[in-house]
């Protein structure tokens, strides 16, 4: 119900052109206001007491944050080159985050509890709505990627796309964050150590092995066997850090190592080498090596699987349809993105190969947990 | 040099031809043009450096003589810029090269330069000790002093690439050169067998120094070759050996724990012969990696003799290992990257090309 009537608001708004020009200007008002970043530390220490008055700061912090945030993405979508800005998925992404930047703009001033619950219910009903603005960004950018390749159009502009692309997944993870952990600071009864999305005895080991295990099970499920995978490090180690994003990023690094040795070794009566997962603690970085011995990637064409699109994949999945489970290797997207959320957190992932024998990727999370985010 | 209008003249000749365009030469030309080594060739060659190697060598005078936050004024440095107004005053002044006569006396006189120019790398290193005492040691460093460091790469680069065109047209002359070897290249090198012998080299040094040293354990095919410059990677080797063996020893010294051996990888792959060297010896925390690069934070370990005849010291010492290392692997189309693992370890990764076609880098 709410959705039709949004749909009609939204037709209704977009109708009324005086309305469409004054959202507009507060959309480019807004836009380019100076955001304000948060680091994990604070994050952390300011959710340490979830009282009803700091939650109150919060919600009023991001009431002020968040439409910067949308306006910004919102212009940026506006003026793409190469036409971008007026293919049919990136206007949907568009429309998305200008609904988002009105509902909250427009959202009445938070007061007391009351406001800051009906915001937080708020917040997250826009966060579900860009739930897929990757996949659909994807089908656009692969669209206007399809269309160079017709008119045999020089990829170098692919550049500014991919710089684009960057900071626009960057401020997604950061709205994400932000939004995220508000909401989950609401959670009655957090696990001991949690403090929203933040799991301050986060244990590497443990992730590593929960992503290698569900990398292992599409591989399975995708080629009917999998290599084996080996995990060292210490195993009552833990720091501070976002379960989910550490999930996603060594599922993504284990998913494409457990690929490429699958690919080099199955039609062979070889024994199949592990894939090995090392974990060290140090002071600054706690770093996560996943290495393979899969055949490796030359070196003129390493640059290239850090660019979105790029994939070894035979067949990209479809992207209308629902995706019942992610595919072992679709759009390309997982490392850049992984990298993305490496660095959100003042981390980095570097890959190198050695072509003819196998890749290392090397995740460093920062421990200091000072970085604060970055805000392109 | 104490006539003033002379001096003038050399002057002007240097400036000109320091502005001169350089011709670069790929691996593969200079196996190709090697391969057989005849008088003809010969003289062609010398022919063709007795043009270049001016121009390269008074490309790097007026270098010296520019050089920022007053670098060019330490003695050290001036007595390397005049080795290079000399060096460019002998090649400058020989007389054509028409015949083989000639050509063996033009390859006699630059056999000298090079050995004029053996002690350039420490004597540089000490201009850049007196500079950064001058300055008030490293936390008195100006901004901008960063330019001293992309002088150095070039000015290295450079230096690895006219001691390559030097060596390689004397080591032409070579009368009963080993199957397969053109000059200084060994087209069927097996990089197992040159990491071995660095290994062997570097287990040395290491047992000198502590009493003993890690194991270091080689994998790859035994039966690969290709071609390259055997020293060049040697010294490569070497200098990476070096630092992980010192790592794992300093760590693991006064522990009952076995140090781990160090692993080298060798991988042969369709653009490049990839070599890793693997050490699980602390790594180094992510903020400090960028500095093994740089020669301004590095120590000398003992003041160097200029005059005198440094034995066993390469062109990669006093701290200058790991930079001078990645210029040697950028000189034919390489590179060298080293990751770390802070609290594990480190990974160096030297990537060599195959391809051969790259030509020299020339700045």
């Amino acid at each position: 119900m709410a959705a039709v009537t949004g749909e009609w608001r939204r037709a209704a708004m977009m109708a009324s052109e005086p309305m469409a020009r004054a959202v507009a200007e507060e959309v480019a008002r807004w836009g380019s206001m100076k955001q304000t970043g948060v680091s994990l530390r604070y994050m952390m220490e300011f959710g340490l007491r979830p009282t009803p008055r700091n939650l109150l700061l919060s919600a009023q912090f991001l009431h002020r944050e968040l439409p910067i945030r949308f306006a910004r993405r919102a212009l940026e979508l506006q003026s793409l080159p190469f036409g971008l800005s007026s293919n049919p998925a990136i206007l949907k992404v568009r429309d998305w985050y200008l609904e988002s930047f009105r509902d909250i703009r427009y959202f009445p001033e938070v007061r007391n509890r009351d406001d800051e619950l009906a915001f937080t219910q708020m917040i997250n009903s826009v966060k579900v709505r860009h739930n897929n603005v990757v996949p659909t960004m994807a089908s656009g950018v692969q669209q206007l990627k399809k269309q160079m390749c017709r008119k045999r159009k020089v990829p170098s502009g692919f550049d500014e796309i991919h710089e684009f692309l960057d900071r626009f997944y960057l401020s997604r993870i950061g709205i994400r964050m932000l939004i995220g952990q508000h909401v989950a600071l609401h959670d009655p009864e957090p696990e001991p150590g949690v403090i929203g999305l933040i799991n301050t005895r986060l244990s590497p080991i443990q992730v590593a092995q929960a992503a290698s295990e569900d990398a292992r099970a599409i591989c399975l499920r995708e080629y009917g066997s999998a290599p084996d995978i080996n995990i060292y490090g210490d195993p009552n180690f833990t720091f501070p850090y976002v379960t989910q994003h550490l999930h996603l990023m060594l599922f993504e690094l284990v998913k494409n190592s457990l690929r490429a040795v699958q690919e080099r070794y199955m039609n062979s009566d070889k024994d199949i080498p592990p894939v090995r997962i090392i974990v060290a603690d140090g002071e600054e970085d706690v770093t996560i090596k996943v290495s393979d011995e899969g055949g490796g990637i030359p070196r003129s064409g390493l640059p290239k699987i850090f660019t979105y699109l790029y994939s070894t994949a035979e067949y990209p999945p479809e992207l209308d349809v629902p995706n019942e489970g992610a595919p072992m290797a679709g759009y390309g997207f997982g490392l850049p993105i992984s990298r993305l959320y490496a660095r959100y957190f003042g981390g980095d992932l570097q890959v190198i190969s050695m072509e003819g024998y196998g890749t290392d990727a090397y995740l460093h999370l920062s421990r200091l947990g000072d970085s604060e985010e970055p805000l392109p | 040099m104490a006539s003033e209008p002379v001096a003038r003249a050399v002057a002007e000749e240097v400036a000109r031809w320091g502005a001169m365009r350089q011709t670069g030469v790929s691996l593969r030309y200079m196996m190709e043009f090697g391969a057989r080594p005849t008088e003809r060739t010969l003289l062609l060659a010398a022919q063709f450096l007795h043009k270049e190697l001016p121009i390269r060598i008074a490309r790097r005078a007026l270098d010296l003589e520019s050089l920022p936050f007053g670098l060019s004024t330490k003695p050290a440095i001036l007595k390397v810029r005049d080795w290079y107004v000399e060096s460019f005053r002998d090649i400058r002044s020989f007389p054509e090269v028409r015949n083989q006569e000639d050509e063996l006396a033009f390859t006699q006189m630059i056999k000298m330069i090079r050995v004029r120019h053996t002690n350039v790398v420490p004597a540089i290193a000490l201009g850049v000790q007196q500079l950064k005492k001058d300055l008030g040691g490293p936390k008195a460093f100006p901004p901008g002093i960063d330019e001293i460091h992309q002088f150095l790469d070039r000015f290295y680069m450079s230096r690895i690439g006219i001691r390559m065109l030097i060596g390689q047209h004397v080591a032409l002359h070579d009368p009963d050169p080993e199957p397969g070897v053109i000059g200084l290249i060994n087209t069927k090198m097996s990089p197992m067998t040159v990491a071995r012998i660095a290994s062997e080299d570097a287990r040395a040094i290491c047992m000198r120094e502590y009493g003993s040293a890690p194991d270091v354990d080689i994998y790859g095919d035994p039966d690969f070759t290709f071609p390259y410059v055997p020293p060049h990677l040697h010294l490569m080797i070497f200098e990476l050996l070096k630092n992980s063996l010192r790592a794992v020893q300093e760590r693991y010294m006064n522990s009952d724990k076995h140090a781990p051996p160090v692993r080298i990888i060798v991988a042969d792959g369709a653009e490049d012969v990839t070599i890793k060297i693997s050490d699980e010896g602390g790594g180094i925390p992510r903020s400090g990696l960028s500095r093994i690069f740089t020669y301004l934070y590095s120590t000398a370990e003992n003041p160097p003799d200029l005059d005198g005849h440094n034995e066993g010291v390469t062109m990669a010492g006093y701290g200058y290992g790991i930079p001078i290392s990645r210029l040697y692997a950028r000189y034919f189309g390489g590179d060298l990257q080293i990751i770390s693992m802070e609290g594990y370890g480190t990974d160096a990764y030297l990537h060599l090309s195959r391809l051969g076609d790259s030509e020299e880098p020339l700045s």
